[in-house]
């Protein structure tokens, strides 16, 4: 394999415990990957594995042909990797533009140099137009924590694009969203895919949301890789439907 | 952005700076009308702002527990005393205190990386009680029990600070300075950044915020703070012995953090004065000053938790649940 993101033989056991059991696939610049399954079957796991949040037993995990296998996530992030969480993970005190500006601060100059830097680091109007594109405006300088469960989901997403990541993973963004912002979601991720041209891995259950994002889809169970291909080779999979359905 | 709030701004901006100016205006010239207690109280306060806003930094912005503020103070204190006394020129002894505590406190950061909450709150306590030991049964070095007397006051460009009147001014101007740099500190990116690492470090680690240094950097900085507090208590009281630096006071510290508003810029102010000047306000209840004490703490931590300068959002809460 030699894609943008190369994952080769992934493994993450727990004692007996076989989380993630050899997973292997590649991800090519720009492209949006899905990836279904049900409740344990190791998709987070694989997630927290390629993003250095655990460290995984066996297997290698390649960037643009650098292995960052276990790497830390600081270190990950600083090669334009970012994520978002099965939960909510905003900074709750902060004002919704000063959760934005955190997102990427980092990125802008050395840790002195930004003790010395303007308060927004020169990511004020960056986060305006997120905060535009996001439909916040009206919520912007509220504290993150005073907000609606969607609106801080909304939130959550957009910081994972502040920094305009080359990866993004993101761990169910419509856990726990209404119907209306659903659509929104989709629309807003196509545009960034768009804009940004970062690739997308989408954990999620929502199967029409992820059947309309990702044109490439993988179903995991129980730790493995169970299908993939196209959404409508993976919905007509009878193995799927097994695994859905309890066959 | 919301044009009207924008339009707003500034005149609001004004408005607060006057009120801030006037006030400080007034409290510079309050001790032209006290006694000399009073201007050693008023100067006491100033004093222990310094060492209250490096403890909001830390508790307060970047969410570490500490329980060692008041070691880091006597750490400035001791250091002061033992280098004024040796008549090192006093911005020389100024700067080595900040320098020793910041190294210090950036040391005692470390257990903060792996440890949190109330673990880190008895590894900080444990710190403290080594210091006091330290200061209390190193003789040689601190003079134990019996402290250090005849630390002299600093004079500048042949003006002495002898007095109390001068020295008040001139400790209230470094505690302006301070908490002027502090409150540039706290605007730059790096205060965004403390703030993050309180409210959820594993997602700013994931967004490359380096938790590691700025843990370190919030204990170094408060811990400064003590420090830089420290040396002008040592010239205040001119006599230093352990007593003031006991985890007891490192306690009444993290209180006044707690009660004026953690991570509200003016918050220790309020704390401040609880911890300095309650205790002589409330003179007049001898020996029951400190129930009513206890009993205004217990009341103030159930009705306001996030500290007196929380009242307006407790206030908006109460109207809007009734």
């Amino acid at each position: 394999m030699s894609g943008f993101l190369d994952v080769a033989g992934l493994h993450k056991s727990y004692g007996a415990i076989n989380a993630v059991c050899g997973v292997s696939f590649s991800l090519e610049p720009g492209q949006i990957l899905g990836v279904i399954g049900p409740n344990g079957s190791g998709k987070t796991t694989l997630f927290n594995s390629i993003l250095g949040q655990i460290r995984p037993t066996a297997g290698r995990v390649s960037l643009c042909g650098e292995d960052v296998t276990g790497m830390a996530p600081l270190k990950l992030t600083r090669r334009g990797v970012g994520r978002t969480f099965q939960t909510l993970q905003v900074f709750v005190k902060l004002s919704v533009r000063d959760n934005l500006i955190a997102a990427a601060q980092e990125f802008r100059g050395s840790l002195a140099g930004r003790l010395f830097a303007r308060p927004d680091a020169g990511l004020g109007e960056q986060a305006d137009r997120m905060i535009e594109m996001f439909r916040l405006r009206q919520v912007a300088a509220l504290p993150a924590g005073s907000l609606s469960y969607g609106q801080q989901k909304l939130i959550d997403i957009a910081m994972a694009f502040m920094a305009t990541p080359r990866l993004v993973l993101l761990d169910e963004p419509c856990a726990g969203v209404n119907p209306g912002l659903v659509e929104q979601l989709h629309d807003l991720l196509l545009e960034l895919n768009r804009t940004q041209g970062g690739s997308f891995v989408v954990i999620e259950h929502n199967m029409d949301f992820v059947m309309k994002l990702c044109p490439r889809v993988i179903c995991m169970v129980e730790g493995r890789i169970l299908a993939e291909g196209s959404p409508g080779e993976v919905q007509s999979d009878s193995a799927v439907l097994d695994a859905y359905l309890g066959n | 952005m919301n044009h009207a709030a924008k339009s707003g701004t500034p005149l609001r901006n004004l408005v607060r700076v006057a009120a801030l100016l006037s006030v400080l205006v007034a409290f510079a010239l309050l001790p032209l009308s006290l006694k000399s207690y009073g201007v050693y109280l008023c100067t006491l306060f100033c004093v222990y702002l310094m060492v209250i806003y490096g403890l909001n930094l830390t508790v307060g912005y970047a969410g570490q527990m500490s329980l060692g503020q008041a070691a880091f103070f006597g750490i400035g204190a001791y250091i002061a005393a033992t280098m004024l006394k040796t008549g090192a020129p006093f911005y020389a002894v100024l700067l080595l205190a900040t320098l020793a505590c910041f190294v210090i406190g950036l040391v005692l950061g470390f257990p903060a990386l792996r440890v949190q909450h109330h673990y880190l709150a008895f590894t900080t306590l444990g710190f403290n009680v080594l210091a006091f030991l330290v200061m209390r049964n190193e003789e040689k070095l601190t003079g134990g029990t019996y402290g250090i007397s005849g630390i002299p006051r600093p004079s500048l460009f042949g003006w002495s600070m002898d007095g109390a009147l001068p020295f008040f001014w001139f400790t209230l101007f470094h505690t302006v300075a301070l908490i002027a740099a502090l409150w540039w500190l706290l605007r730059s990116p790096w205060g965004r950044a403390f703030a993050a690492l309180r409210d959820n470090p594993i997602r700013a680690e994931s967004l490359g915020i380096n938790i590691t240094a700025y843990t370190l950097l919030a204990f170094a900085i408060g811990a400064a703070c003590a420090g830089f507090g420290g040396v002008f208590f040592a010239a205040l009281v001119q006599f230093i012995e352990p007593a003031p630096f006991h985890l007891s006071a490192s306690l009444m510290m993290l209180l006044s953090v707690i009660v004026g508003g953690s991570g509200r810029f003016f918050g220790p102010v309020l704390g401040t004065v609880m911890i300095v000047l309650l205790p002589e306000w409330l003179r007049f209840m001898q020996n029951w000053y400190l129930g009513a004490f206890g009993v205004a703490v217990v009341a103030l931590m159930i009705w306001l938790p996030g500290g007196i300068l929380s009242i307006n959002e407790r206030l908006r809460i109460g109207r809007g649940t009734r």
